[in-house]
């Protein structure tokens, strides 16, 4: 299992072009869900580990891989049109192995990053500086993981141009819906002076008209 | 079903739109099957738009609710439908104007597949229409959100009825003047002639440009009237609204005629942001 990990950091060869790939896809989302229930937990962690804290915890672990699944199956199916559309059928099987080995590799990021949770967690007490924390944890593994991405298309690309257009539809999705996502699946640390849930209540909601209203707000006075 | 769901996999894949199933200067595509998969399409991402109000607390009017999902899963095809019969008639007229010699029936071919493109992007597009819808309660902010996935599918349906009545003008002029046998046009049909991008050289996509152009003039006329049909679409769109359903108002069928689609969006931008 770790190997199958430094093996992705390193985008060897098996990752994306060798071997069938059901089977390396199953491989890749092993990887993702035990490294996202990993970072998830340490994330949980906040409020404490024991008694009816440890709900929490259990819950964190559990949405972030649901976070990455989710986001992942919602944009699949504009991308697998839109691919075909543009006569890259053929690549198909090699531009979901590049996707789903960069969102496994996004998981072993944030759990290398986990110990400085830990850190932070056991040094500061501020709920607010938690939330920002770790979102830094997770806009610093999304660009490490950027730069996994583009070894794994490089080939593609490498074949043909479009590929590369295709990658920045498909992040621009991704980061659409993903961000959404994130906005119904909160609370990710707790907070440690609310009861303990998997879904806020009245948590539905829009994250761009917040941010919308958040911003007009500030310039509105 | 399946067969028909196959053919439209060929028209987005681009077998269908390749020279050589189009040598003979029309397109070989059942319009009936391709038509039953259009409405199963639509069908599904009207469901999707109209799902918006499931989750706004309107549990006192829930047959409001139910009714608008019926209600976009039946407008939606009828605006594909009705958007292609408006702009059928002066598709053909300018074709013939141009001295292209398509069929009445090949010209609807030509759209009903160009609709097969949009509403499969747009289905495709239905799953994060659908998240949106029940984890938003901003009336319109899913308005916008819905006329960005429809310009998105509207434009890759237009490039591909673009590029596709252009390899029609290439074989039609291939097929006008066999005696010039080094026309661009000409060399486009053999498979690995000179004028013929690399891209043909390998299966080519439905996106695709191949060859040159010779008559500029079918061009700018095909590429003028696929802003027609943009524009028409759009406002037929505004007629049958509303898709989405605001939870504020009973549920109707249509709304009274007032304003256009433009005005409407600038207007929905402006809530959007409290102005």
């Amino acid at each position: 299992m770790l190997i199958w990990a430094d093996d992705t950091l390193r985008a060897r060869p098996w990752v994306v072009a060798e071997g069938t790939t059901r089977r390396r896809l199953m491989q890749l989302w092993l990887l993702l869900v035990v490294f996202g229930l990993m970072y998830g937990a340490v994330m949980g962690s906040f409020g404490g580990v024991f008694g009816p804290r440890f709900l929490q915890v259990l819950y964190s672990a559990l949405k972030v891989p649901l976070l990455l699944m989710a986001t992942f199956a919602l944009s699949l199916p504009s991308f697998f049109v839109v691919n075909t559309l543009f006569g890259l059928r053929d690549d198909w099987s090699g531009a979901i192995r590049a996707l789903v080995a960069t969102q496994a590799g996004l998981t072993i990021i944030l759990s290398a990053f986990a110990p400085f949770t830990v850190l932070w967690y056991s040094s500061c007490a501020n709920y607010r500086a938690a939330i920002l924390f770790n979102a830094a944890m997770f806009g610093a593994a999304s660009i490490v993981a950027q730069r996994l991405l583009r070894r794994f298309y490089a080939p593609l690309i490498a074949r043909n141009r479009r590929h590369r257009l295709m990658l920045q539809g498909w992040l621009v999705i991704y980061a659409f819906v993903g961000i959404q996502m994130g906005w119904v699946l909160r609370p990710f640390i707790g907070s440690p002076d609310s009861p303990t849930q998997f879904f806020r209540e009245g948590a539905w909601g829009n994250a761009y008209v917040k941010l919308a209203e958040i911003v007009m707000g500030l310039i509105g006075g | 079903m399946l067969k028909y769901f196959k053919q439209l996999d060929s028209i987005l894949r681009g077998d269908a739109t390749r020279l050589p199933s189009l040598a003979d200067g029309r397109i070989a595509i059942p319009v009936g099957g391709l038509s039953t998969v259009i409405i199963l399409l639509a069908v599904f991402y009207g469901f999707c738009m109209g799902s918006f109000n499931l989750m706004q607390g309107l549990e006192s009017r829930a047959r409001d609710t139910y009714m608008q999902i019926v209600a976009s899963g039946v407008k939606l095809p009828l605006l594909f439908f009705l958007t292609l019969a408006v702009t059928l008639p002066s598709l053909y007229v300018f074709n013939a104007l141009v001295g292209s010699r398509l069929s009445v029936l090949s010209v609807l071919r030509l759209l009903v597949a160009s609709t097969g493109v949009i509403v499969a992007v747009l289905a495709s597009l239905g799953p994060i229409v659908v998240f949106f819808a029940l984890s938003t309660p901003n009336y319109p902010f899913m308005i916008l959100l819905n006329v960005a996935m429809c310009t998105v599918s509207g434009l890759l349906g237009l490039a591909f009825l673009l590029r596709t009545m252009h390899r029609l003008v290439l074989i039609q002029e291939a097929l006008d003047c066999p005696r010039l046998a080094a026309s661009p046009a000409d060399a486009a049909l053999q498979p690995g002639g000179s004028h013929v991008p690399a891209a043909d050289a390998s299966p080519s996509g439905a996106l695709d440009q191949v060859g040159t152009f010779t008559s500029r003039k079918a061009v700018r006329v095909f590429r003028i009237w696929t802003i027609v049909f943009a524009l028409v679409g759009a406002q037929m769109s505004w007629v049958l609204r509303p898709f989405v359903g605001n939870p504020n108002m009973e549920f109707t069928w249509f709304r009274a005629r007032e304003s256009n689609f433009f005005q409407a969006v600038i207007h929905t931008l402006g809530n959007l942001f409290g102005l």
